[in-house]
């Protein structure tokens, strides 16, 4: 498997030449793919597959940056030189699909005998959906909840099997677990200003009885006080300000955060770096007994408006939809489907995991949909780093937010 | 003895200076060497724990550097040349006149490259894809590439043509040849250096270059190193050891080359030549 | 006199030739692109219509929306302490470096070679590298800086309001200073030696022959540095994305991130494009005072 993964990988970096040799047949149709995903991730190595099977389709696949997917993708469709299929991050879907810059699958997925759009979970299918029609199909899915470290529990006297439930006793836990002597913080997490800030404050505002288009709700200004109290008592490193989830939690792995939040794609490197014992609970909420919610991500595949060969596209979207099952033992990611039984891996620690997550999906709500996304998720970043540098109060930030939110949705 | 004991003195306080600016260079390879968690380590280690060799080896066949560094080397090549051949000349002219015009010509040449390259890079883009050069990816990025460095390159030569006294050439035409044969008998020559220099400064920048490239050149057979480096360096893949170990493959030979040049373009720069 | 006419008119052909290729492929490849952005400064733009010139015409409005940003005079503040701050560090250290090294010592032509390193790594790995130098917690500057009692507390270069621009002018000080230093290595080497003699039989000492020979000897390389170095620290942009993506709060945006901001973070072209031309219009007019003082300074 391992000789094969890097086989494919570095055949499909070499790009077309190598590709087109693959598949050395005539009337060979080419389409091209951009995703992000890398060797060790599924959208390369199915590409890789489907370019390779018998069916007179070769596959051209481009590596793409997460920053970039939407701006290169933007002006390549404005300049008639857009994919067949790109992957694209969940909350920017609408922003395509509403100019029509997606091609309208509805049709080609009644038809299909692979897709059935009631086998996925409502969030990410919502995110692929606008004005009642597919524009894709969700490509993966993921959330958030809160990474532990149970042998810093135990040092500091706390229960590593009855980890934080709520906000305060969140913030308690992290009190606690902060350690500034031994450069250890209660918690790590990420307020960037990017989406990646709005990815994790979301769910926060939504568990209070907010969302992004109720912004300043008394219960969402609590959840930024929080996050306040958490910096300003430096329950958390002040680079959370500037920081990625990943860069964040890589603190978590080398033992320099008891408590982290972010997502399942931190489990196998964390597996593999973290020397103790961890364990993931659902995400805290302001009190027992409160609706519980999440934010969801992850990618959406999608067919251009301009493709000539929407055919050949779809089959390969059929394709990667049939390897679904695959998705979590090879690539530690999740699907985004309900009628898929996930196997144990046989790893205590990654099965535990898994549970958790896959329980915490079920409260996570899409970003959006809306084709002004990332205006409204910079309204919600702004008030994060205003509040969190102290500029501004929470409750003014996060007015401010829906002032400006509430522009963008009349 | 007196002599001597200053020369070690300021060899020492040169050789700290260099330590010290050279740190940023020195922790790309540390980095290169460490677990991907170590990265993360505080306090921060100054010696890789365990040194991680292997990364090496696997960043180079995992991410096939090979073809990269090639698309590399032809980018870098071209710009330099094209650079050289279109910038010579002009910077050739600018000298040999001297008023405020000309300043404030030369000062406007500049300030054609006042944006970043991110932002330049749209309407290059919706340019190129008008007149086809994306069918040339690699072209275009040269063309592209050459506005940008073509600026700093007339600058520098222009200051090197002025260094050659022009007596010299008015002799040659005198002498019954135009003046075309005494651009290249006369002032080419003299130049030689400094246009050399300039030239290798030019292909450094252009190795390094990667905004063009990652939008202009859509196949990753024909992308250059920077935009394979780039490519990994997202949110969610990011392994910085690996990342750097990249970079160390792809600085190293420059560096190299170099290291063992410089001493030429240093004395190149500083004897005279260009001045 | 016929003969040195026609070799006048031969030359100016031939002048003309040289300049205008170099003219017209610099006017294409990089006059037109900002023409393109000077006119979509003017437009509605639509991420969806950036193939094409016709788009609708909204006069000002693009100018007065950015005008009207709460950010926009914070962010002209930011890039005026960058531009300013990153210019005058990398002159002053790269002139130190540079006078330092006409002391002759042995190595020293290799060592000041060495510091050219900076010119040589790609901006992306020069980003990445000063991100973890300028770490709060892990960083190699605060774990430095404590270590030899300078400060007591880390400071968090990237995410305290107070420093997070200078975070960012401290790295690209580190970047420019080589090139500064090289190209006046080459001006004081174009000193006349006797120059110096000269003044030193007069009884002249260091600081005035400074002051007295070395500066005004260097007046037009010192210019050519200082606009090269506007230039390049206008273009900078990689250290930004790579340190602070201009944040926390805006606290190091400054406007060419803004820029950028606003086309590939929000889609909004038409602002983006706004900001570039407010920045052209900027260096014009920086470079008009500049080229009248000069002018007065030759008279005067």
């Amino acid at each position: 498997m391992m000789k094969f993964k890097s086989l494919a990988g570095s055949v499909a970096l070499s790009g077309v030449s190598v590709l087109a040799l693959a598949g050395a047949a005539e009337a060979q149709t080419t389409i091209t793919i951009w995703s992000l995903d890398d060797e060790n991730q599924p959208a390369l190595n199915l590409a890789q597959e489907f370019s390779d099977m018998d069916n007179g389709i070769t596959v051209e696949y481009r590596e793409i940056q997460f920053d970039d997917v939407v701006s290169e993708s933007m002006r390549a469709f404005a300049t008639g030189q857009a994919p067949d299929i790109i992957a694209v991050d969940n909350p920017e879907h609408a922003l395509f699909a509403s100019r029509g810059a997606f091609l309208d699958i509805t049709d080609m997925v009644a038809e299909s005998d692979v897709i059935d759009p009631d086998n996925y979970f409502p969030g990410p299918l919502a995110s692929v959906t606008w004005d009642g029609k597919l524009y894709g199909l969700p490509k993966a899915t993921n959330t958030i909840a809160l990474y532990y470290n149970k042998d810093m529990f135990e040092a500091a006297g706390l229960d590593p099997e009855d980890p934080p439930a709520t906000w305060d006793e969140l913030v308690e836990a992290a009190r606690t677990l902060t350690d500034p002597d031994n450069n250890v913080y209660g918690l790590a997490f990420s307020a960037k200003a990017s989406e990646e800030g709005t990815f994790q404050f979301l769910p926060w505002a939504q568990m209070a009885g907010g969302g992004y288009d109720n912004l300043n709700a008394p219960g969402v200004v609590e959840a930024l006080e929080i996050w306040e109290t958490i910096l300003d008592e430096r329950l958390a490193s002040p680079d959370s300000l500037t920081r990625g989830q990943w860069d964040s939690t890589g603190t978590f792995n080398s033992g320099n955060a008891a408590m982290a939040i972010s997502g399942p794609w931190e489990i196998n490197r964390m597996l593999e770096e973290a020397q103790f014992d961890w364990g993931v609970t659902l995400l805290p909420v302001p009190e027992e007994g409160a609706e519980r919610s999440s934010a969801m991500g992850d990618f959406n595949w999608a067919i251009f408006s301009t493709t000539e060969h929407p055919e050949e596209a779809f089959q390969a979207i059929e394709y990667f939809a049939s390897q679904d099952d695959r998705l979590f033992p090879e690539f530690g990611q999740l699907p985004a489907r309900s009628d898929i039984e996930i196997p144990e891996t046989g790893e205590p620690l990654k099965d535990a995991a898994l549970e958790v997550f896959l329980e915490q999906l079920q409260y996570a709500k899409p970003r959006g949909p809306h084709p002004e996304w990332p205006q409204i998720s910079r309204a919600i970043q702004d008030a994060i780093q205003a509040t969190l540098t102290g500029q501004m109060t929470a409750q003014a930030a996060l007015d401010q937010a829906q002032a400006t939110v509430d522009g963008v949705l009349e | 003895m007196n002599a001597s004991l200053r020369n070690w003195l300021l060899l020492a306080v040169a050789l700290g200076l260099a330590a010290l600016y050279l740190f940023p260079l020195y922790w790309m390879y540390v980095t290169s060497l460490k677990t991907g968690s170590e990265v993360f380590a505080t306090p921060p280690g100054f010696v890789p724990r365990d040194a991680q060799w292997d990364n090496f080896p696997y960043v180079w066949s995992v991410r096939d550097m090979g073809s990269y560094i090639w698309n590399s080397l032809i980018i870098a090549s071209g710009t330099t040349f094209l650079t050289a051949a279109l910038g010579t000349g002009c910077a050739y002219v600018l000298a040999r006149y001297r008023n405020m015009w000309i300043d404030i010509g030369l000062f406007l040449i500049l300030m054609l490259q006042v944006l970043p390259a991110s932002l330049m890079i749209t309407p290059i883009f919706v340019g190129f894809s008008q007149f086809g050069l994306l069918e040339t990816p690699r072209l275009a990025v040269i063309l592209a590439l050459t506005a940008k460095t073509m600026p700093f390159f007339v600058v520098l030569v222009r200051a090197t043509f002025m260094s050659v006294p022009s007596e010299l050439e008015e002799a040659a035409l005198v002498d019954g040849n135009s003046r075309i044969g005494a651009f290249f008998a006369i002032a080419l020559p003299l130049a030689r250096n400094g246009i050399l220099v300039s030239a290798i400064l030019i292909f450094m920048q252009a190795f390094g270059e990667y905004v063009y490239s990652k939008s202009i050149i859509q196949s990753p057979a024909l992308q250059p190193a920077s935009v394979g480096l780039n490519a990994f360096m997202g949110p969610n893949t990011n392994e910085w050891n690996n990342i750097m170990a990249y970079a160390s493959i792809y600085v190293t030979p420059i560096l190299a080359a170099f290291v063992l040049l410089q001493r030429r373009i240093v004395a190149g720069l500083t004897s005279g030549a260009l001045k | 006199m016929n003969r040195v006419i026609s070799s006048f008119r031969d030359g100016k052909g031939f002048d003309i030739a040289l300049v205008g290729a170099a003219l017209l492929f610099l006017g294409i490849f990089a006059g037109l692109p900002l023409v393109y952005n000077v006119v979509m400064s003017f437009q509605a733009v639509d991420m969806f219509s950036l193939g094409t010139f016709a788009r609708p015409f909204v006069g000002f409005d693009n100018y007065i929306a950015v005008f009207s940003e709460p950010i926009f005079w914070p962010v002209m503040r930011n890039t005026v302490v960058f531009v300013v701050a990153s210019i005058g560090g990398q002159f002053v250290i790269g002139f130190g470096l540079a006078l330092f090294f006409t002391l002759k010592f042995p190595g020293s032509t290799y060592l000041r070679g060495l510091f050219l390193v900076s010119w040589v790594m790609p901006g992306l790995v020069v980003g990445a590298i000063w991100n973890w130098i300028l770490a709060g917690d892990f960083g190699v500057l605060n774990f430095a800086l404590t270590g030899l009692g300078i400060i007591e507390d880390n400071i968090f270069w990237r995410s305290d309001t107070a420093f997070s621009l200078w975070a960012v002018i401290i790295a690209n000080i580190w970047l420019g200073t080589s090139f500064n230093m090289i190209l006046l290595s080459v001006g004081l080497a174009s000193i006349p030696r006797d120059l110096y003699e000269a003044a030193a039989l007069d009884g002249a000492n260091g600081w005035q022959r400074f002051w007295t020979i070395t500066l005004p000897m260097m007046r037009a390389t010192i210019g050519a540095v200082i606009s090269l170095g506007l230039i390049f620290t206008l273009q900078q942009f990689d250290l930004f994305a790579a340190i602070t993506s201009g944040g926390p709060a805006n606290s190091s945006n400054v406007a060419q991130y803004w820029a950028w901001d606003f086309s590939f973070r929000q889609y909004d072209f038409a602002k983006g494009a706004t900001i570039s031309v407010l920045m052209i219009a900027l260096v014009m007019v920086a470079s008009v005072i500049y080229v009248r003082s000069t002018r007065h300074e030759v008279r005067g």
